[in-house]
């Protein structure tokens, strides 16, 4: 017991490093999905039969497939097979060509939730507002727009949850992010080896984010609830 | 004579082959209100949303103030930038409300006004007039409704009728020459009809220019100066209440008749 309590310090800073890289993965994703995911919904529902079919056949794809080939087949693809190591060497690049699968991934699955919800509101919401007077985009953003809000928090909030746990896939590329971390000190780092006890520590991390995560995204919920 | 506030001339619609109104025309005068009776599928919703230019007709011309708003054979009148300010000599209530769910009663009247208000020249620098002027507008026409206790609750804290009544008084804020009613009182529970028929039957007392589509046939026999009797797409018969109901020329019209004697609509 003694042990773990010098280990313990050490222990933290070295998870507290690599708790951040999740966060960093977390909050790029999430800033590079929302808008990607409103375009590919956006395009899934064009009029324009080709692109519409083009979006379908990627987001079929990418949610079809295990993110984590995704991940390794951007990571290695143009390396290997291209002779391009675009990624480039490092931590950085391995950030950057992780970034690019989750935004991609997750902007796939963000975008079928839109979808849905613009779908949801009711085309008289629209044929009032055109009645009334209004330009198309005053009643997207003063009438659908918060209506589509409400219906899709519940499903985003699941994807974002879900989101926070899948950031330590990025570990099969070697992303030093909390789980790397925290298997470090099974193999010896910091002259720490064999110790397992780390791995629940990094548990512990998820936990307490994912609590949060959900009593901010259930707070946003019923701050929604004002109206049906 | 009179000129007539609104002119429909030669209407005909179609969706893919089935032709749903087929050569509609027919006048109405300032002031005076006109129902529109007729069976299921006769094409009564359809000619309304041609009025307020959710559908747009294949033929015909529509007039207001004999400027022409539309005409199937000038494309310059069918120009999309152009219908948004062309809307607004209607207005349109509908069978299932339509209210916006995340504002208010009173939010729910003031919106168009307010975003219309935007475009006004002197709108920055008479902002607070403005707005105090929309909103004391918007309060007035809910108490003119029976609503002033209910202005701050959203449409899902209110009854059909209730509802309908604000439907009614967002789409007089914008003050239309012309305010259309598609079935007003279909989606409500019987026991609250009277108070919508009541609101409607006193805009007419007050002389406000409408057309009613209903199938409420005492209340249109009470209320319109001009009855019209639609059925598959054409209007087989049109004139005084008093000479539609009591004593129709048509077959087809002593037929749909016959069907609402006795069942408490008539
Ligand atoms: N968008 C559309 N596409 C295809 N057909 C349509 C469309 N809108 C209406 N129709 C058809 O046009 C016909 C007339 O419909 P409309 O809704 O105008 O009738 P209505 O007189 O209002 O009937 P109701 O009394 O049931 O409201 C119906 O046969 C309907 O199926
Ligand atoms: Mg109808």
């Amino acid at each position: 017991m003694g042990q773990i309590s010098e280990q313990l310090p050490i222990v933290v800073e070295s998870l507290n490093i690599g708790f951040l890289q999740t966060l960093k993965l977390f909050f790029v994703t999430l800033t590079g999905s929302f808008p990607l995911g409103l375009v590919i919904a956006f395009g899934s529902m064009s009029r324009f039969r080709p692109l519409s079919y083009l979006t379908k056949l990627i987001v079929w794809i990418i949610r079809g497939t295990p993110l984590m080939i995704q991940l390794l087949i951007i990571y290695y693809f143009p390396g290997l097979v291209l002779h391009n190591p675009i990624w480039g060497s490092g931590e950085a690049g391995r950030f950057l060509a992780a970034s690019v699968s989750f935004i991609f991934n997750y902007a796939c699955y963000f975008s079928e939730i839109y979808r849905g919800g613009i779908q949801s509101v009711p085309i008289g919401q629209e044929e009032a507002g055109l009645v009334l007077g209004m330009t198309k985009p005053q009643i997207f953003f003063k009438i659908t727009l918060l209506q589509m809000i409400k219906r899709i928090v519940p499903p985003m909030s699941n994807e974002i949850i879900t989101l926070v746990k899948d950031t330590s896939l990025a570990r099969i590329i070697a992303l030093q992010e909390i789980i790397w971390a925290g298997q470090a000190f099974m193999k010896g780092s910091h002259g720490i080896s064999g110790a397992i006890w780390p791995l629940f520590f990094t548990a512990v991390y998820y936990l307490i984010f994912n609590g949060i995560l959900t009593m901010l995204l259930g707070r946003l919920e019923k701050k929604l609830d004002y109206f049906r | 004579m009179i000129m007539p506030i609104l002119e429909v001339e030669h209407i005909c619609k179609s969706f893919h082959q089935t032709e749903v109104l087929k050569d509609i025309t027919f006048s109405l005068e300032k002031g005076q209100a006109v129902s529109i009776i007729g069976s299921s599928g006769s094409g009564k919703t359809t000619l309304l949303r041609c009025l307020n230019f959710l559908e747009t007709p294949d033929q015909g011309i529509i007039r207001v103030n004999s400027e022409t708003l539309f005409d199937a054979n000038d494309p310059s009148t069918r120009i999309e930038s152009a219908i948004r300010k062309k809307r607004l000599h209607f207005g349109l209530v509908f069978q299932s409300f339509h209210l916006f769910p995340q504002y208010t009663a009173l939010e729910n009247t003031m919106l168009a006004t307010e975003l219309l208000a935007k475009e006004r020249p002197d709108y920055k620098a008479k902002k607070k007039d403005i707005h105090e002027e929309i909103r004391a507008q918007a309060e007035a026409l809910l108490a003119q409704m029976g609503l002033e206790n209910r202005m701050d609750n959203y449409p899902h804290q209110l009854s059909g009728g209730q509802c309908q009544r604000v439907a009614i008084a967002r789409a007089l804020a914008l003050k239309p020459d012309i305010l259309c009613f598609d079935e007003p009182t279909s989606a409500l529970d019987p026991e609250l009809t009277g108070e919508v028929l009541r609101v409607i039957r006193n805009l007419a007392d007050g002389n406000t220019t409408m057309v009613i589509v209903t199938h409420e046939m005492a209340f249109a026999r009470d209320v319109a100066n001009h009855i019209i009797f639609m059925d598959d797409g054409v209007i087989v018969e049109q004139g005084a209440p008093s000479q539609i109901f009591g004593h129709p020329a048509e077959e087809r019209t002593r037929q749909f008749l016959k069907g609402y004697m006795g069942t408490g609509h008539f």
